[in-house]
Parts: C-alpha cells; structure tokens; sequence
C-alpha cells in the first residue's frame, strides 16, 4: 500500500519518510476509530511492525504484542499470535485439494472430518499439516495426504503464500493442488498412518453438488465446516450452474 | 456372416441395465456404465438407443435419453451430463422390426402403474403377440405402438388378484406376465430402486449379470475382489460388455428365473417352470452367429463353440483343398477350426471394406453389378493357383456368397469349395430373428438340389443339425459332466433349432 495513493491536501508531506520513523501530523485519531468511514486521504506512511514482544510461549503457539505504524502515522498495539514451528521455507502449512480420479466414478474431494479443540466440535476440513524442516510445500503435501488418508497423490499445482486468519496469526499456507489415481492398487484400500493423538475420520465428497453434499452433511451432523471449503464448493456452484448470465436478456 | 449382415438379419435387440451398490447417492457414473454397456452391445442393434435412470428414491424421479443411431451419436454428452444423480438405469439397442422406426418406438418405455413409474427394455419377440394385444384391449387398455414390447409393459401393469392395495407385489405381476406368454422374452425391468432381470421359461434370449469391482482388482492376481469391494451390478444380453466396464462375469439368468437386483445385491426370487418334460430352447443362432465371439452363455465362449462348429464341418465335409479360408470376420473362429481339424493351411483370401454394406454405404443394384464399391478385395498372392476351401457361417439366399465365389475365381482359385458352419435355414423365426420369408430361403427353393451350380462353387457342404447341436453342447460344463439327462430342472440343456428343423418350443398360436 503506497502512501502516494491518499489525496494529499495542501499540506507539505514527506511521503517516503521510510521505515522505523513516524510521521508527525495534526490529525491524531485516537486509539481504533473505526466509526468515521471518511476518506483516508491524510494518510502519509506505509503501515509497519515496529516493535515485537513475546507475551507468552508455549510448544506450537506464542503470543505477541506488536507495536505497528498505521497508514497516518499513528503507533498502535496488535496482539499477534505465531506458531512456533515455522521453517525457513515459504508457508507454515499446507492444505491440500485432492481429486480422487476412478473409472466410471465421479471424482470426488478427500476431506477430513476430526475433532478440533479451539472449536469444541467437529470440523471439516481439506487435509492439511505443517512443512518440516527442508521440505518443499508439495513435498509436505503429499507426505500429508498418504499420513492423514491413506492415499498416494500426484501434485498438479501450488497456490502462492496466502494467509489463513491475519486478523489473528501471521500463520500461512500454501494450497496444493493433488490428483490421486483411484485406478491404481495402493490406492484401492487406502490405510492412515495417525500420529498419537490424531483421529481422523476421512470422507470421500463428489465434485458434482458439491456444495449441495456439504450443506447436507451439515444438516446430518454436527460440525463446523471450514471457510475455504465452504467457499471453494460455492465456487464449484457458481462455475458449473450459473455460467455467465447475461442480466439483460433473462427471461 | 456375410449375409447376415448385408440384409439385417443379424440385428436383433440389447438390454442392459446398472445398479449402484453401497451408499446412495452413488459415486458411480451410472449413465456413463448404461452409455458404455450399449456401446458394447452395438452389435445387438444400430437403430437406436435408449436410457432410463433413477435416482432410487420414494417417489423416484426418471430421466430418459433416446436417440437415433449409434450410441454415441444417439446420446449427447450435453444430455448425459444431465443424468448425473441417478443411482441405477436401465438401457436399450434397438433394431427396427417394422419399417418405419421412430423415436417413440425405442425403448426403455416408461409406464405409470398404480403403484408408480416403471421402466421396461425387452430383447426379443412374443410368439403369441397377436392374441396377447387383443386381450390386453379387451381389458380397456390402449396400445400406442405396434411393438410387443409396450404389451409386456402394460401386462406389468394390470393389478394381479391378490396383491394389497398399497404393496406392490412385482414377483407376482411377473409371473402373471411368465404365464401370459411363453417366450421370448429377456427383461429387465426397474421400479424406484430395483432392477428386475427376467428369462423366459425357454430361455430362448441370453442375459447374464456381472459385478462391478475396483479397476485394480479386475484382473489382479495379487488382490482379489471380495463381496466388500462390489462397486454395483450389471445385467446384460451379453457378457461382452462386462469387461469393458469393469466388471467381472458373475452367473447367467436362469430360463425362467426372477432376480432381484437392487443395491443390496442380487436376489433370485423365483424360477417359473416350463411344462413338464420341455427342454429349455437357447436359440442357437446366437452361437452360430448373433452375440459377440467374446461372450459367455451357458458357461463356454462363443468363440470356442464356432472354432468346434468349424472341426465338426471338417469331420464332416472334408475336401481335397490347398488352403483353408474365412469370409471375414464372422466365420473366422470356424474356418480356423476346420483347419485346425484338417491339417490344411489357414490363409486369408479376402479383405473387407467395413464402410460398405448396411450400416454404410448401400451401392445400389446395378452398382454392385458392375463390380463397384465392392465390400471385399481379393488377396490373390496367398490362393492365385489353389484350390480354396471358404468357411462362412450361414448362406440363407445365396446372394452374398456369389459374387464373393466369382471374385476369389477371377483372383486365380482353381477350386472354391463352400463349407457352411451352420445347417440350412428352411424355417421362419417367431421369437426376434427377422429370417426371409419361407420362399426366399435358399434352402427352400428347386435351386437348392445344386447349390454349387446356382451359387458358381466347386462344391458346397453345411454342417448337419447334429454337428451344429453336438458342438454347442459337447462344451457346456453341467453336459461334460454327464448330466444330459438332469434331474434338475434348471440344469437341463435344450436349444431352439425351429429354423433349422421346424420343430419349435412351443405351439404357436394364430
């Protein structure tokens, strides 16, 4: 985000005052004024981490409070939460679609369904896990998927880095995209290799309806379903049953 | 073969059907299995084709997609597309038996009954039809076709004596139907969320069920399929379409038997006898020359049974010859057979044009006259200067044959001696087979006392309806075990050689 990109009144304004330096400047907002939806046109700096804190550590997560410039300059206080397990590699984790591709079957989604204790329900979920140390992001995900389902996929794309929750965590992930010949033998009767602790029950959804057989899955059970998938399924609708619709000529 | 497939005779109808086994909805493309499991059944009948599915829920909903000509042009993939939430289907090949064939003619028909949609596919004929429809309309019910078939459907209609006003009791209508007509009949008909596969009491059409498994396990040694890795199940005229799905052969409708075949798997609910003392009556043209070399009936393979039928001949008929040949692709399993039992050389003598004839292009009379867009060339390198022993199937007018035996002469055979893997056809066919009048058989005509003369051949041998019977039953598993004469009913053999010998299963009625 550029700070040329706010209107600049008559006002002499040091625009690329740079890092680690506050730009002073009589419009002070005090502390989050989310209220006053008016034109950020004041703003002078490019919003940055000053400062990091640990609050609190524990084995996986860590807190922190972070000291950040806003867009006008103002020095505020985030509460950040990290993993702890980050690689020097791209991503903390992975999530993984995976096609499972049969004769004469319709290919179908391998999801999991498991218990997640921040929740204190079920969820469901793509398969996912955290990259180790020296693994590739396609590396980690097949390694996931053959731990978590059973299954021996193929990788047939990446998504970039994107974020998962950046109001909460700077926690990332890359999607990997996998194909999995549900013609070959290993894949016929496919058996989970669970660390201690994980329990994960794995459900085979149709790419057909498959928003259809989430919302269905929903109704039957008690689970929360997970943003990206749900989205990825009215994605899915969206593409295969309301292809461009031109407004005008509906009848 | 040749002939056969220049008139039409060959043709007759397919039925296949599908059913999702395990959880509903399925993840099995059941309208892609239907699609496949007519393709392989083409041979069955180009005319047209036909699917019903259902989503096997109380009330289903059906979707039909008919079309005209082969199955992949018949079947849009746009439309295929449509019947993606089907958990079991029924399908249909047709070939016209009346001139006009029209859309609303193709099968599966669909029909409301009272107590909700069912869906019929039939292959073969009723021998008492005419009485039938009469019967029929004089219990109030209109016909809108000319076809038995709808009269099967609307006999599965009417409400047996017993049956309680909301449980429909479809063993019972079905029987009613078993009793109504004797033969021919395979059936299969779909209600909600069963299939049921039905045989005439003579057994005269084949249909035989396979099971779908995992692609990896189909052939495996390594793994094998166990009853927990059943992907569904496949009812079929013929076993041939089994492999190209992905299933595996499982056992053949018995004459006479009701199986259930629904996502729990299959059932057999009953088997309607014949009279006492009546064999079944397997038509035996299917062997000779209708169903696919690949399939199994009665547990051996057609190919098997026509390389026998071609020794047999050369047991028979042998002939002082150079080498021994086929009219392509029919007759070639037999003219390997006789030259196995011979001991002369297999060559090919001819090569086939398959975009000629009737399912391509027709020349007309005075085209094939001149000798244009002939179906077969000559290849005269392996018998210019030999005397020919040629195998064909069946000769039933003799117009096919001729000039196939005036080409092979003009390339340089010295002799062309016809040997026929089939008895001569004198009789007409009541139960499907769409056989020439009785006087344009050959077989039937002052002609035949010199067939050679008449058709320009050295010489011309047929197999006898002895050889022909001896080699489709010398090779049936239940026979090798010397059960000829069973005691069980449902293991006794029997086939129907009416147009062979004019003896036919049943009476036919007028």
């Amino acid at each position: 985000m550029h700070g040329s990109q706010y209107k600049v009144l008559n006002r002499s304004i040091n625009i690329f005052s740079g890092f680690g330096q506050t730009t002073k400047s009589s419009f002070r907002f005090p502390g989050h004024n989310t209220n006053k939806m008016s034109s950020p046109s004041k703003a002078t700096t490019i919003p940055h981490v000053v400062k990091e804190e640990v609050i609190a550590s524990g084995k996986w997560l860590k807190l922190e409070k972070t000291t950040y410039v806003d867009p006008v300059g103002t020095t505020r206080i985030w509460e950040t939460t990290k993993r702890t397990t980050r690689q020097t590699g791209a991503a903390d984790g992975v999530g993984i679609i995976a096609l499972l591709k049969r004769t004469l079957h319709k290919d179908c989604v391998v999801m999991v369904k498991q218990f997640r204790p921040p929740m204190d329900c079920c969820t469901l979920e793509f398969p996912a896990g955290l990259i180790d140390e020296g693994e590739s992001a396609e590396t980690a995900a097949l390694r996931e998927l053959k731990e978590e389902t059973g299954y021996k996929g193929e990788v047939v794309g990446v998504t970039p880095v994107t974020c998962l929750d950046p109001g909460l965590s700077n926690c990332t992930t890359q999607i990997v995209m996998v194909n999995i010949n549900g013609d070959d033998m290993e894949n016929t009767d496919p058996t989970q290799q669970l660390g201690d602790g994980e329990f994960v029950d794995v459900l085979l959804i149709p790419l057909d309806e498959f928003q259809k057989k989430i919302d269905d899955l929903m109704k039957k059970e008690k689970i929360v379903v997970d943003s990206k998938v749900y989205i990825y399924g009215m994605g899915m609708s969206q593409a295969f049953f309301k292809p461009n619709e031109l407004r005008v000529l509906k009848q | 073969m040749s002939e056969f497939e220049e008139s039409g005779i060959g043709e007759e109808c397919g039925v296949f059907g599908c059913v999702a086994a395990g959880e509903w909805p399925t993840q099995l493309e059941v309208a892609q299995v239907l699609t496949l499991g007519l393709v392989a059944l083409q041979h069955r009948g180009q005319e047209s084709a036909g699917i019903v599915t259902s989503n096997g829920v109380n009330p289903p909903t059906y979707n039909t997609l008919k079309g005209m000509g082969l199955v992949n042009n018949a079947f849009p993939p746009e439309d295929l597309l449509k019947m993606r939430s089907c958990n079991l289907g029924i399908g249909h090949t047709r070939y016209s038996t009346t001139g006009i064939s029209e859309l609303q003619n193709c099968q599966p028909f669909v029909v409301d009954t009272l107590h909700g949609k069912i869906a019929v596919a039939h292959n073969g004929e009723l021998v008492n039809a005419a009485a039938l429809r009469r019967k029929v309309m004089r219990h109030g019910v209109g016909l809108s076709t000319s076809s038995d078939s709808e009269l099967i459907t609307q006999l599965l209609a009417l409400t047996p004596p017993m049956e309680e006003v909301d449980a429909p009791d479809w063993v019972a209508r079905i029987k009613n139907l078993m009793h109504e007509t004797p033969t021919s009949y395979s059936l299969l008909v779909m209600y909600t969320d069963v299939i049921y596969a039905v045989r005439d009491p003579y057994g005269n059409r084949p249909l035989s069920i396979g099971r779908l498994v995992p692609v990896s396990k189909l052939h495996s040694l390594l793994s094998v399929a166990g009853e927990g890795d059943t992907e569904g199940w496949v009812v079929s005229s013929e076993s041939c379409s089994f492999q190209s799905i992905g299933a595996k052969y499982y056992r053949e409708v018995m004459p006479g038997e009701i199986v259930q075949i629904s996502k729990h798997g299959i059932k057999s609910l009953s088997i309607v006898p014949r009279p006492e003392g009546d064999l079944p009556a397997f038509c035996i043209f299917e062997y000779v020359y209708f169903a696919r070399p690949d399939s199994i009936f009665e547990g051996q393979m057609v190919y098997t049974v026509r390389q026998q039928c071609g020794r047999q001949l050369a047991i028979e008929a042998p002939t002082e010859a150079d080498v021994v040949s086929t009219v392509p692709e029919s007759a070639t399993p037999a003219a390997l057979g006789y030259a196995q039992q011979s001991g002369l050389p297999y060559v090919e003598v001819l090569c086939k044009n398959r975009y000629v004839g009737r399912t391509f292009i027709q020349p007309n009379t005075r085209l094939r006259q001149l000798g244009v867009a002939k179906k077969f060339g000559a290849l005269t390198d392996n018998f210019a200067g030999k005397r020919v022993v040629l195998v064909d199937d069946s000769i039933v007018r003799g117009n096919t044959i001729s000039p196939i035996i005036k080409l092979l002469k003009e390339a340089g055979a010295t002799e062309v001696h016809i040997r026929v893997a089939s008895p001569p056809i004198r009789f007409p066919c009541y139960m499907g087979i769409n056989i020439p009048t009785k006087e344009e058989l050959i077989a039937n005509r002052p002609e035949f006392k010199d067939i050679a003369g008449y058709i320009g051949a050295t010489s011309v041998q047929y197999l006898s309806v002895e050889g022909l019977v001896s080699a489709v039953q010398g090779g049936i598993p239940s026979i090798q075990k010397g059960e000829r004469i069973s005691t069980k009913p449902s293991r006794r053999v029997g086939h129907c050689t009416a147009c062979l010998t004019g003896k036919y299963p049943v009476e036919l009625e007028w």
